[in-house]
């Protein structure tokens, strides 16, 4: 027997994008969030116009100099200007802090989405060695295999990726799971279409909104422990401008120079409280039981 | 399913999560490009080429690694962690003297993220929107966000810099004498040695960094708090109560409250977990001498036998509190066993 079953494409547009302005457009919090996150995206990128000095030139003279006129957030011990050193420590957090988060949803969401088709045995052990991960506290992780792989930029997102992909195939093996008992997906099979067309078509497509969400509120967290790990001493070098570290360097001076570490530190709150209020809106806005309310 | 079934069925699992983070911990380890025998032996030691093979020998490196893996399980099972390079004392030795260091923080710090973060999380539901609420929200967005070693800081730049309110770092004034090691809990220590007069020296040097440790779990926990409460609220049986004339008092902590603390027992189990990471930074930031400081200690300088030590404790304790929060939940909301 001949039945054509046409399946028809998904007539709303995709989740994210109907979402977003509505999102930022009934909230202030949120909105003003979204232009702090903002702003910092724009200090990044535009790091060499704005910062007063190099990022490493030393004025040995106006050493431990409090903030002034001329140094507005003070200067350290190597007579360093601080202000310049927060603009450009954004230039790197920023980006290791998607890179480390994209990355972990990358793999998380492969071996999460293997393991949600492939079921079985397969599963059980992906599943099983995800909770194994987990067990380890995120900080210790990083920290060990930072600590393995040695001190650096790259090493350290590589540490925060493998310490939290775990999480995001926990999370990918859900959303897969409950795709596939959606009828459109069932339809799919039905149709005949095969198992890589199902899963790149109409499985992937569902997942998509929600990991992404979920990445978004996990970059401030991600920029969180790469300053700390940093602060550790397994970031970059010194004399790189960095958040974390810049605070390690004020705990010496604690008793003289409260501006070396307080500046930094506040970059990073700020930061994070943003990009948290960001995420929080955005799931927010995805969970209609919370939207209800 | 039976209460004892549940506990029974979990506890089995257990030790293969254990048997798991022994190998984790060992993967971890030894995927590493450096050489633990130059790094273990020092210079000197290592151009001996008997000594090398000795070395070599004991830790099983001569052979496969899945063979060395088993040996390593063997030690373990034997009460062998290997010698720490940095201490030159057996691993499981100095796991010993500084675990009690971190159990005392992360016990303070989730007493006071309870303490806090649980009447914060009630008050601000009942009250949403208020001045309280707006609190509230503000004190879990603001701790979850807050860089935990900057927050350390900050507090010693002003209570103790400026104010002079708070000791300085460390666990203990440095004038007064440690009591003799026993349980490893200077209070507990110091009360069995007769020292009473230090107690309150080291319950001030616990107050900061155990308040600084905090800040994360009090942020989740009164976050789910008042997610919690706002959803029970709104359940038919609190407006039942509401209907029958009972008190605010009497709806919001004997029919909403209880109901509302059970996915919060949840978090409190899973934030432990963020304890112990906050712990390393923390502990680094008062030299508080606990594991945090043993791992930074031992992960800076390569010491893979302290790290796998640390690992494995830290995990497990990690599995174990976790496991008695979901035997907790079971014992508190019987629909956990049936599921």
């Amino acid at each position: 027997m001949a039945l054509t079953v046409q399946v028809l494409p998904t007539p709303r547009r995709p989740l994210l994008s109907r979402l977003l302005p509505r999102v930022f457009t009934r909230s202030p919090l949120a909105l003003g969030a979204l232009t702090i996150v903002t702003l910092w995206a724009a200090v990044a990128l535009a790091a060499p116009l704005l910062a007063p000095y190099g990022p490493l030139a030393q004025d040995i003279g106006d050493r431990l100099s409090p903030p002034t006129s001329a140094h507005w957030f003070g200067t350290d011990p190597l007579g360093r200007d601080i202000l310049t050193r927060v603009v450009y420590g954004a230039r790197l957090s920023i980006p290791v802090g998607i890179a480390a988060v994209a990355l972990a949803a990358l793999l998380g969401t492969l071996i999460g989405s293997v393991a949600g088709v492939a079921a079985g045995i397969v599963e059980e052990v992906i599943m099983r060695a995800t909770d194994l991960m987990l067990a380890f506290p995120t900080v210790i992780l990083a920290m060990i295999i930072s600590a393995a792989l040695g001190a650096g930029i790259r090493n350290a997102v590589i540490a925060i990726m493998i310490a939290w992909w775990p999480s995001y195939a926990r999370f990918a093996r859900g959303l897969v799971l409950a795709a596939r008992e959606r009828e459109y997906v069932e339809a799919a099979r039905a149709a005949g279409a095969s198992a890589g067309r199902v899963f790149m078509r109409h499985i992937l497509t569902t997942i998509i909104s929600p990991i992404v969400i979920l990445s978004t509120l996990d970059v401030g967290h991600a920029i969180l422990t790469f300053a700390s790990l940093s602060f550790l001493g397994l970031g970059p070098p010194p004399q790189i401008p960095e958040w974390g570290s810049m605070i390690a360097a004020g705990r010496d001076y604690i008793d003289q120079a409260w501006w070396i570490g307080t500046f930094p530190g506040l970059a990073i709150l700020s930061l994070a409280l943003a990009l948290n209020v960001v995420g929080d809106s955005l799931r927010d806005a995805l969970d209609p039981r919370l939207r209800k309310s | 399913m039976t209460l004892l079934a549940y506990v029974g069925r979990r506890a089995l699992v257990l030790p293969v999560m254990l048997v798991g983070i022994t190998l984790l911990s060992f993967i971890l380890s030894h995927a590493v490009p450096s050489d633990p025998v130059a790094v273990n032996l020092g210079e000197l030691a290592a151009a001996n080429p008997d000594t090398v093979a000795a070395f070599r020998h004991r830790w099983g490196l001569d052979r496969p690694l899945p063979q060395q893996y088993l040996i390593y399980l063997w030690n373990l099972a034997h009460g062998d962690m290997g010698v720490s390079i940095t201490t030159h004392q057996p691993v499981l030795i100095d796991l010993r003297h500084h675990l009690p260091a971190t159990v005392e923080l992360a016990v303070a710090a989730m007493l006071l993220s309870l303490v806090i973060g649980i009447p914060l999380g009630i008050t601000s539901a009942i009250r949403r929107d208020s001045l309280v609420d707006q609190v509230g929200r503000s004190v879990s967005l603001v701790g979850v966000s807050m860089p935990v070693f900057w927050l350390g800081l900050m507090t010693l730049v002003i209570f103790y810099a400026r104010l002079g309110w708070a000791p300085s770092a460390g666990e203990l004034n440095p004038r007064v004498a440690t009591p003799p090691f026993v349980t490893g809990f200077v209070v507990v220590d110091a009360l069995l040695a007769g020292q009473g007069g230090i107690v309150p020296d080291a319950l001030a040097h616990l107050a900061l960094p155990a308040l600084v440790l905090s800040s994360y779990s009090i942020g989740v926990i009164t976050r789910m708090m008042r997610g919690s409460m706002l959803e029970v609220l709104g359940e038919d049986y609190v407006r039942t109560a509401r209907a029958k004339g009972l008190s605010r008092w009497i709806i919001t902590l004997r029919h909403a409250a209880r109901n509302a603390l059970l996915p919060v027992i949840t978090v409190i189990g899973l934030s432990f977990g963020g304890l112990l990471s906050g712990a390393v930074v923390t502990e680094t930031v008062f030299a508080w001498p606990g594991l945090g400081s043993y791992a930074f200690q031992s992960a800076t300088s390569l010491d893979f036998p302290a790290i796998m030590g640390v690992g494995i404790v830290v995990a497990s304790v990690y599995v174990l509190v976790n496991l008695v929060v979901d035997v907790a939940y079971a014992v508190v909301d019987p629909r956990i066993r049936m599921g």
